[in-house]
């Protein structure tokens, strides 16, 4: 008996790194899973593993920053498997994604459409897709994952980091707006995690670990916990808030 | 198979209200349970609720605000079981008689000093006696309850600085004990019908301010501890939880 028994999530994202860590947590506590990514045929692959481990699990092809693409997302989740109780909103432009780190002027403004477009709209249309039919059972858990960067300011992002303190805004307005429907939203904030990657290499990790208070590197698993207990009834009573997963390096 | 089996979890304040719905969860999920109370009788009456339950707990009677009463109270759950996984420093002032609402003219300098031994002393003193057990296994989950009148500050001054002080101790012991394996995290409860003596609708008041519009209940604050007692929370730490059906937003 798992906490996630019978539950249908869609993971964005969900194709590796942190996304793909969430979803196989999740089957493993029960959950019908949906690997939504812009990458199909890395989940395609990732789905074939989890259902080779016994677990239900659906991939889709979805650019998040695509309105088309996120309603399909949610209609086809529905088709395949009934309802959706949970969105994780994981999939960014972030470390496993190429992308300038440079000061404020040098950041190129396609690329800063782009950032804002992927990390903060596609949680706006991704959100928008699933809602109706989360309000009309009266019941949804949505996870927007933010980043410990919008706590630290770290320099040479602030394209990143402002789509990260969208997504926290976002959480709250939403959380609001939702909780008479039934509707939770949260948001996680993670540390530079060790996700596999060309951007950065392991001296980048090692160097934030001075900084924690549980001093190693973070890894995908890391957070797993924290979004099955969202993604769970235990947290029925929590909304709007954001949790900082990151071994204690911003305090919130 | 339970969320926290095996785990020994000393629960302060744990005979009545959000302390007793923590210790009748973790018992549930497996954890055995010490049932830290200045109440006797009560603690009493909860362990062997517990206990009819199938689980297992232990009262150890408890005045957190006294050195010596919190190092027995560590010291019971190693003779006991050996071990001292978990600590939930909850017991707090928080209501009349111990707590006056009033504007700060009014609250006298004897009363903020028996509030802030309970809710401040308290915490720290429970947390100095576990924690060379903790460190001595390398492994420990504190966690402390603060309240959501810190984010809101809709209450009465000597409790909102009391609580307000707990999550500085979170985050500060949270950096010095990161080594040890130890986590020390923060759940700050909303107003919570946890006294079925008292007039109910001063809870109801609170209702409109919240993204889920209904009565907190002790049981609502359930889950969010038993993640933290859990090996799910294992690399989060020094953070606050607010469980408060979104009326303040963290």
């Amino acid at each position: 008996m798992g906490r996630l028994d019978d539950r249908v999530i869609i993971v964005t994202g969900g194709a590796a790194g942190i996304g793909r860590a969430f979803a196989g947590g999740f089957v493993r506590e029960g959950a019908k899973v949906v690997l939504a990514d812009i990458n199909g045929e890395q989940a395609e692959r990732s789905a074939a593993e989890l259902r080779a481990e016994g677990g239900e699990a659906m991939a889709l092809t979805v650019d998040v920053s695509d309105q088309a693409q996120t309603e399909m997302m949610a209609s086809e989740t529905i088709a395949g498997f009934g309802k959706v109780d949970g969105l994780v909103n994981n999939a960014a432009i972030a470390i496993r994604v190429k992308h300038t780190r440079a000061p404020l002027e040098e950041i190129p403004l396609d690329e800063f459409d782009r950032m804002l477009a992927v990390n903060l709209k596609g949680v706006f249309l991704c959100c928008r897709a699933v809602l109706p039919a989360m309000k009309e059972r009266g019941y949804g858990k949505i996870v927007n994952i933010s980043s410990g960067t919008f706590f630290n300011g770290r320099e040479n992002l602030v394209h990143y980091v402002a789509s990260k303190g969208g997504v926290i805004a976002f959480t709250r307005v939403l959380a609001r707006e939702t909780g008479d429907a039934g509707v939770r939203v949260n948001s996680i904030a993670p540390g530079l995690t060790a996700s596999e990657t060309e951007e950065h290499d392991i001296e980048e990790f090692a160097a934030r670990v001075p900084n924690r208070a549980i001093k190693r590197i973070e890894m995908p698993e890391d957070l797993v916990g924290a979004g099955i207990f969202f993604m769970s009834a235990e947290s029925d009573f929590i909304s709007g808030q954001t949790l900082v997963v990151d071994g204690g390096v911003a305090v919130h | 198979m339970g969320k926290l089996d095996e785990r020994v979890i000393i629960v302060t304040g744990g005979a009545q209200g959000i302390g007793r719905a923590f210790a009748m969860r973790f018992a549930a999920e497996g954890a055995r349970v010490v049932i830290a109370d200045v109440n006797g009788p009560a603690s009493e009456k909860t362990a062997a609720e517990i206990g009819e339950a199938g689980g297992e707990a232990l009262v150890a009677v408890t005045d957190v605000s006294d050195a010596d009463s919190a190092d027995a109270m560590a010291r019971a759950a190693i003779e006991k079981w050996g071990r001292i996984d978990g600590l939930v420093n909850n017991a707090a002032y928080f209501q009349r008689p111990q707590v006056t609402v009033g504007p700060v003219e009014e609250i006298t300098p004897e009363e903020w000093d028996s509030v802030m031994a309970v809710n401040v002393r308290g915490p720290f003193l429970c947390c100095r006696a576990v924690l060379p057990y903790m460190k001595e296994r390398g492994y420990g989950k504190i966690v402390n309850i603060s309240s959501g009148t810190f984010f809101s500050g809709r209450s009465t001054t000597q409790y909102v600085a009391s609580k307000g002080a707990v999550i500085g101790m979170t985050r500060t012991l949270a950096r010095e004990t990161g080594d040890f394996g130890i986590t020390v995290n923060s759940i700050a409860p909303g107003s919570t019908a946890s006294d079925p003596e008292r007039d109910q609708s001063r809870y109801e008041g609170r209702v409109p301010d919240r993204a889920i519009k209904r009565v907190e209940r002790p049981e609502d604050l359930a889950g969010a501890g038993v993640f933290l007692m859990s090996s799910d929370s294992d690399f989060m730490t020094g953070q606050t939880m607010i469980v408060d059906g979104g009326a303040a937003l963290n």
